[in-house]
């Protein structure tokens, strides 16, 4: 959904919110995720995702509140950003839960993208059999929630 | 082990942090399997979730908290044709969950 389709639905979250409503989003910040092996005791581990590719629809969804916001269809009454982590056991449980999710992206990666991510993989699952039972590997990113309220 | 999503809650907090949800009418836009839906559908009046992937809403289907089950819709649709037989303000909060981009 490109930049006026995205203000177009927000119109629409507009006129079918109450009088005092309010709209929250939630959307990523636009920096690579950071993949990380750890212990309870340490990271042994971490760097930024190879399959990052965020920039065009998220600048188009940041652009678009902008938009909402300097057509006064909203103001922004607020916002935060927080650290959304994702865990798992193994590099496959962690791989099988994204493709599972990618599954839904329109774009699915590019030849050198999937490469890079296999290599980045290969290279977590090595820190994962050293470390043993007790490591895990975690997806960090950052997110950013925003509560903006309909101008009447 | 199963995949842990933000086991530290910081999202719901977040979310809590900005908006009272309590007895309120929520749509919250992009459901997807009810991640977060489960985690304040206990607190408000109402909520209809919608999400465009079949497989998607149907895991949402198959993970509904009991104490939710009264309080949830879960509707396998995209905005816009929801948007289109919608009559205007009908929700007290819309939540665009990490849908818009």
């Amino acid at each position: 959904m490109k930049h006026e389709g995205m203000v177009h639905a927000l119109e629409e979250i507009k006129r079918i919110l109450r009088r005092e409503a309010c709209l929250i989003d939630i959307h990523p910040v636009r920096e690579a995720p950071i993949i990380e092996v750890r212990t309870t005791d340490e990271v042994l581990f971490a760097e930024p995702s190879a399959s990052y590719d965020y920039d065009d629809d998220l600048q188009h969804a940041e652009d678009a509140l902008v938009s909402a916001v300097e057509r006064a269809l909203f103001v922004l009454d607020g916002s935060h950003e927080f650290e959304f982590v994702t865990i798992a056991s193994s590099v496959v449980e962690l791989r099988d839960f994204f493709a599972v999710s990618g599954a839904y992206e329109e774009d699915p990666l590019d030849e050198t993208t999937e490469a890079r991510v296999q290599e980045l993989y290969a290279r977590v699952d090595e820190v994962m059999r050293a470390a043993g039972e007790k490591a895990r590997v975690a997806r960090r990113e950052r997110a950013r929630v925003a509560r903006l309220n309909p101008v009447r | 082990m199963s995949i842990k999503l933000d086991p530290e809650g910081h999202e719901i907090a977040a979310l809590f942090d900005l908006v009272d949800l309590d007895g309120k009418d929520v749509l919250e836009i992009g459901c997807g399997d009810g991640r977060l839906t489960w985690r304040y559908a206990e607190r408000v009046g109402h909520v209809v979730a919608i999400e465009p992937f079949a497989n998607a809403i149907d895991r949402a289907r198959e993970r509904i908290p009991e104490a939710a089950i009264d309080k949830v819709e879960l509707r396998n649709v995209g905005f816009e044709e929801f948007a289109s037989t919608s009559k205007p303000s009908t929700f007290d909060v819309a939540i665009l969950s990490w849908s818009l981009c």
